[in-house]
């Protein structure tokens, strides 16, 4: 069964970077959105079963977007994707509903053990 | 063509290098003082380096700056300043839980400086497959004809940089300060040639 996912950051390197990174024998529908508010009208119109979230981002951040999903109830597991590494922030991603935090530069292999570990593979 | 005119691609590819470097800077700023920082989207512009004394003056009525030069290999180089606003740098002691007297402000706020910009620029280099080496960093005396002074005394004594501006925001201590980068026109273009190299393999 065909996976939908979002990829949401700012950097067009960083967006292809998670493409490149995803496991090849996941089947998946590929979308993409340059900050936090394309991402929401993307989560609020169609059903997203996985989104990559950067959080340093223009318009809205990574952390808005996580509220936002908090507060509207939309169903989608988010892998947050960050380079603001901070123990702090990984605790306060997770307490905002992520499902997970891998750091950048994304790795294919962590990407799939995490992938792997939460059931999508 | 300027050497300071990045395609849209290398200034993304150049944005996302800084963005992790400064992710894990401000992770070592944050275990440092035990605390939280913010970060916000860095700013990347050519400057000339008259204009830039004038524009920290102007942006701030009064700053402590804190600079340190580096050099890679393959002509990178550039000059690393840390700025203070006087408010944050005088009450420094206390945010890092320094007794009176037991180290000098200036002290104080090179060692701060050392940790962000050696942190910074080793992240960096290593996604580029490079090394850094620094000078030894130096508090500059403050006021606008003494920085001016200094920023055309720079060793590489150019008229344009291209200027990384990074804030680091700690939200605890009403604490802030800016990490600006000055990149010469000479070091611009090997790191064009570098930022090409990575953009090839996407």
């Amino acid at each position: 069964m065909t996976s939908s996912v979002l990829i949401c950051d700012d950097s067009n390197m960083a967006r292809k970077q998670v493409v490149r990174s995803l496991p090849s024998h996941w089947p998946v529908e590929v979308q993409t959105a340059k900050n936090g508010l394309e991402a929401l009208d993307i989560l609020r119109s169609q059903a997203i079963d996985v989104l990559f979230l950067d959080l340093t981002m223009p318009e809205l951040d990574g952390l808005g977007v996580l509220q936002k999903i908090q507060e509207e109830g939309i169903s989608c597991s988010v892998f947050v994707i960050s380079a603001d590494v901070q123990p702090a922030m990984q605790v306060k991603v997770l307490e905002l509903g992520a499902t997970a935090f891998l750091r950048k530069p994304v790795e294919a292999e962590t990407l799939m053990d995490e992938l792997q570990v939460h059931g999508f593979l | 063509m300027s050497a300071f005119n990045l395609s849209e691609d290398q200034q993304d590819c150049l944005q996302e290098l800084i963005n992790v470097a400064m992710g894990q800077a401000s992770d070592q700023l944050a275990r440092y003082l035990d605390t939280f920082v913010h970060l916000r989207v860095p700013s990347i512009e050519q400057v000339s380096t008259t204009s830039l004394s004038n524009s920290l003056n102007q942006e701030q009525e009064s700053v402590a700056v804190v600079s340190q030069g580096f050099l890679g290999y393959e002509g990178i180089r550039g000059e690393a300043l840390l700025v203070y606003q006087h408010k944050d740098s005088d009450c420094i002691g206390n945010i890092l839980g320094y007794e009176p007297d037991e180290l000098s402000i200036e002290e104080q706020l090179i060692d701060l400086s050392s940790i962000l910009t050696t942190t910074f620029l080793n992240v960096f280099a290593k996604q580029i497959d490079n090394q850094m080496s620094y000078n030894a960093p130096r508090l500059l005396s403050s006021g606008q004809d003494a920085l001016a002074v200094y920023l055309q005394q720079l060793s590489f004594n150019c008229d344009m940089a291209l200027k990384v501006k990074i804030t680091y925001q700690v939200t605890d201590f009403s604490f802030n300060c800016d990490m600006i980068l000055l990149i010469p026109e000479s070091a611009i273009i090997h790191i064009k040639a570098v930022i090409d190299r990575i953009l090839e393999d996407y």
